[in-house]
């Protein structure tokens, strides 16, 4: 096997006394899907954070692509192409799809001062790129607030894509969104995926890591309920180590009977 | 049966006789030519500007002359319109800068201090001009950075932390003028040039510096023949490809172009022509009558010709799309809805009322209405005349684009009802105006108005309306668009800048190199803020700063590098007022900043940022100016303009937020 993409060697995060996470590992391969599971409160975006480089791993070892990295701002996580795509999506809704697409990383043409965007060729790009996740959009001057929920996630991947990205971290893309919008995003994390970056897909809905994910990272309060991959575990274990099993269990029976 | 299908079919069923291909992307729902060009935020700005100057020029003697629109333009100019397109964009990056007003003075008067050589008990700086431009130039970005700073490090609204800075700035100006000169003003700034002729020094670069703040065009020392020739000819044109403009965004396109309309086409050009020389070779009325006669029936051949050429015949398939588009105007056959039958009744109620209106008060009668004190009974005339026929004709074509929907036919007929409307109107005024203005010009200018509304609705009879979108035609038609407004403004700008021979006594007006540095500064800035990326940043911060932190745009940065914009634009003006005034009170602009902030408002621009438009701004800033100057040359007591303006101020929102609704829902 080769090296994998991104590599998570039992790491923990402390906030003084309190022990955010602890003890996680996990990997992530190119091409593939890794979900992390957990209710709210787990511990989930603490650990978005810590691989995105808002916040550092007190203990434990990440390696990117074999070599050990520690990243101080999310300049450096971005720098070696993990993106993360939050929930609240960084778009600016009063603006159009192509400028949001390249917000921040407008081609232009012409030297300062006289430098100007490229408009047709911003244009043509996002069309293209958002065509290759397999949406088309129809105007590019659309402004983003009168996209849909899963359009405006496809926006977000689709820029991450483009940008060179080579890990995606989706935070919760499929929690706001009805049950149709939420299967299209996840055929664009799968489309992600097939094009050749590993995904890391947070999510709080075993129904919706199941059909996309290879393999499944359970956190629990903070706690690592286990690491798994695909064929070493079945929906109903997920959702029963996701609640913390017993847990469950005992809200099923008292909810049994009190109807 | 989905949208698209729908849309789908009407296309199928539109284009089948032509045997044509689809063209665009189906799934754009279809947008009338208004709805597309009202997305915009300056085209409601632009509205309204033509309504208030068309109102004020009803009701004031002066208005509409050049002298009018010269002072118009100074008072929009500078400090107003500089200062509001450079607001406007700090607006748009989400922020305000209440010490903005204050700031225009005090660079006038830090400039002037720099230069003087001894200024009462304290020698002066006795710079050069050529140094305290640029000196004062730094302090003004200084004070900029310092706003911007203040308001990224302590994460406090800029409204408060700008209100810090306006106090400072005010009491320093008053301060600064007390302990120097011992005067509460700042001067003179053109001893310069009194001293120099006195003792053979240099002038400190006073003279070529007065030429570029405030050099002056005496539009009676130009004399041109032939200015009213261009005038004509800007204006025809002008208004001509604004029409053919809207046909090329409202009517189908056929796949093959048809000679025929050509050959047409030339026919009506040199029908036209023939009429231009017949009217220029007779001097008696039915003379003028044949050459108007010929002019425009030469016109409506023009256009046939043009969209003959062009455009796809209405014929069994516009049936067809009537029927599909009947499912979402949810009406049965009649042809016209409620609603479209209640707009026509309002607006022939309206017309009627206007008619009555105007027979009810005498037209010789300049008195003030008794129980109105600030109003002449001629006012009130002209302003429910004006009301009444506009909202009448507004409510008819709201009838005409109502009836539209269930048909095309309907919707054209409803159209040429209002083109006689308004001729009808047009006539009435011609034979019971008291005034030379509306004898003649009005008469005219509503003529012609109904003239164009005539040759559409034969036009959108004949011819089959779009109702798929072609992106090909529309920029096309934009482009034929902005050419018509070239020529448009070219005729204007000629007629203002030039007189002709026989108006060599009239009165002296001036144009003021002002008005240059205000075109220049808003089309500077609207460049910025359309086409680079510092523009994209501006909206990015005002619309979600949070976010476009995220992607990597440095929000702190772009929004310090706003505040100096401001300030930058405050020293311009600064500068303008010294080498105009050249004394400057040391309360100049003190107060002014909420007029800069409503004439961005006024021009689209949203309050809670991320929305807006440099250029709107600019027509904000000419509504101001045309209330400033309107209002006492109406004979109103000029204490009402702050009604006036606040009234605007509060209409100008409503009219935003109801378009930018609209504009959204289309999309």
């Amino acid at each position: 096997m080769s090296t994998p993409l991104l590599e998570l060697d039992g790491i923990g995060k402390f906030y003084g006394n309190i022990i955010a996470l602890k003890d996680v590992t996990t990997t992530v391969e190119a091409g593939q899907v890794t979900c992390v599971l957990g209710d709210n409160g787990a511990g989930k975006s603490t650990f978005i954070k810590i691989l995105a480089g808002v916040h550092q791993h007190d203990a434990g070892v990440m390696r990117f692509e074999g070599e050990e990295q520690r990243f101080t701002s999310p300049r450096d996580a971005l720098g070696l192409g993990i993106a993360a795509v939050y929930q609240d999506l960084a778009m600016v809704p009063l603006m159009s799809v192509w400028r949001n697409f390249f917000l921040g990383n407008e081609p232009t043409k012409g030297a300062f001062p006289l430098q100007w965007i490229d408009t047709p060729k911003a244009k043509a790009i996002a069309k293209e790129e958002m065509a290759k996740m397999g949406i088309d959009i129809r105007d590019t001057e659309q402004p983003v607030g009168t996209l849909s929920g899963g359009e405006r996630q496809s926006v977000a991947i689709a820029r991450a894509v483009y940008f060179g990205a080579k890990v995606l971290i989706l935070d919760e893309p499929t929690s706001a969104l009805g049950v149709k919008q939420s299967g299209v995003v996840l055929r664009y994390i799968l489309e992600a995926a097939k094009r050749g970056l590993g995904v890391i897909f947070i999510t709080h809905n075993p129904n919706h890591a199941w059909p996309v994910g290879d393999r499944f990272l359970i956190l629990n309060r903070g706690q690592s309920m286990g690491n798994f991959a695909k064929e070493n575990i079945d929906i109903g274990e997920l959702t029963s180590l996701m609640a913390g099993g017993a847990e469950l269990e005992e809200l099923q029976s008292e909810l049994e009977r009190a109807r | 049966m989905s949208e698209a299908d729908v849309t789908k079919v009407a296309v199928a069923a539109a284009g089948a006789t032509a045997g044509e291909a689809v063209q665009g992307d189906e799934r754009l729902a279809y947008r009338g030519v208004f709805q597309r060009l009202l997305v915009r935020p300056e085209i409601g700005a632009a509205i309204a500007a033509v309504a208030v100057w068309i109102f004020f020029w009803a009701v004031s003697v002066p208005f509409g002359k050049a002298g009018g629109a010269a002072s118009i333009l100074d008072v929009a100019s500078s400090p107003l319109g500089i200062m509001a397109v450079a607001v406007a964009m700090l607006m748009i990056g989400g922020e305000f800068d209440l010490s903005s007003g204050a700031a225009t003075g005090a660079f006038g008067i830090l400039m002037i201090l720099m230069v003087r050589d001894v200024v009462g008990d304290v020698a002066g700086g006795n710079l050069s001009l050529w140094l305290a431009l640029p000196a004062s130039l730094l302090f003004a970005l200084g004070l900029g950075w310092f706003n911007g700073t203040m308001v990224n490090r302590t994460s406090l609204p800029s409204f408060i932390v700008t209100l810090g800075s306006f106090f400072i700035l005010k009491g320093a100006k008053l301060g600064f003028s007390k302990l120097i000169v011992d005067q509460i003003q700042v001067g003179k700034l053109n001893d310069l040039q009194i001293n120099a002729e006195a003792t053979g020094e240099s002038d400190k670069g006073y003279g070529i510096l007065r030429k570029v703040f405030a050099a002056e065009w005496q539009r009676n020392d130009h004399i041109w023949q032939n200015r009213d020739w261009l005038y004509s000819i800007g204006i025809f044109v002008g208004l001509t490809l604004l029409v053919l403009a809207v046909y090329e965004l409202q009517f189908a396109r056929k796949s093959r172009m048809n000679p025929v309309g050509i050959g047409v086409l030339f026919a009506g050009i040199l029908g036209a022509i023939l009429g231009v020389w017949w009217l220029h070779n007779t001097d008696d009325v039915t003379g003028n009558w044949i050459g108007a006669g010929i002019i425009g029936g030469s016109m409506l051949v023009g256009f046939y010709g043009w969209c003959l050429w062009r455009y796809r015949l209405s014929g069994r398939s516009s049936n067809t799309v009537a029927v599909v588009e009947e499912d979402q105007a949810g009406d049965g056959s009649s042809g016209l809805s409620a609603g479209a039958v209640a707009m026509l009744g309002a607006g022939i109620v309206s017309v009627v009322l206007a008619v009555v209106a105007a027979l009810a008060f005498d037209p010789n009668n300049s008195e003030n209405v008794s129980w109105l004190v600030m109003v002449t009974e001629q006012g009130l005339r002209a302003i429910l005349f004006i009301g009444l026929a506009s909202a009448g004709a507004v409510f008819l074509l709201i009838a005409a684009s109502r009836a539209r929907k269930s048909s095309q036919m309907m919707g054209s007929s409803l159209l040429m009802l209002t083109a006689l409307a308004v001729a009808g109107m047009a006539f009435f005024i011609r034979s019971e105006s008291g005034t030379p203005k509306f004898r003649t010009q009005a008469f005219t200018v509503m003529l012609a108005i109904a003239g164009v509304m005539f040759v559409w609705s034969i036009m959108s009879m004949l011819f089959e309306e779009r109702r798929y979108p072609d992106v090909k035609a529309d920029r096309l038609g934009r482009m034929i668009a902005l050419a018509g407004v070239v020529g448009l403004v070219t005729g204007l700008v000629a007629r203002l800048m030039f007189i002709i021979p026989e108006e060599a006594d009239g009165p002296l007006t001036k144009f003021s190199v002002r008005i240059l540095w205000f075109i220049g500064f808003t089309a500077v800035c609207t460049w910025v803020l359309g086409r680079t990326k510092f523009g994209s940043w501006t909206f990015a911060v005002g619309g979600n700063k949070q976010a476009s932190r995220q992607v990597g745009v440095p929000a702190a940065r772009t929004k310090t590098q706003l505040f100096m914009l401001v300030s930058f634009a405050a020293w311009l003006v600064g500068m303008l007022l010294a080498f105009r005034l050249n004394t400057i009170q040391a309360s100049t602009g003190d107060g002014e900043e909420f007029e800069y902030i409503i004439a961005a408002v006024v021009g689209g621009t949203a309050l809670t940022g991320g929305y807006g438009s440099t250029l709107g701004a600019a027509i904000g800033a000419i509504i101001m100016a045309m209330a400033v100057q309107g209002i006492p040359s109406s004979r109103w007591n000029s204490d009402w303009r702050f009604v006036f303006v606040g009234a605007i101020l509060l209409l100008a929102v409503i009219g935003n937020n109801f378009i930018r609704a609209k504009a959204e829902a289309s999309r």
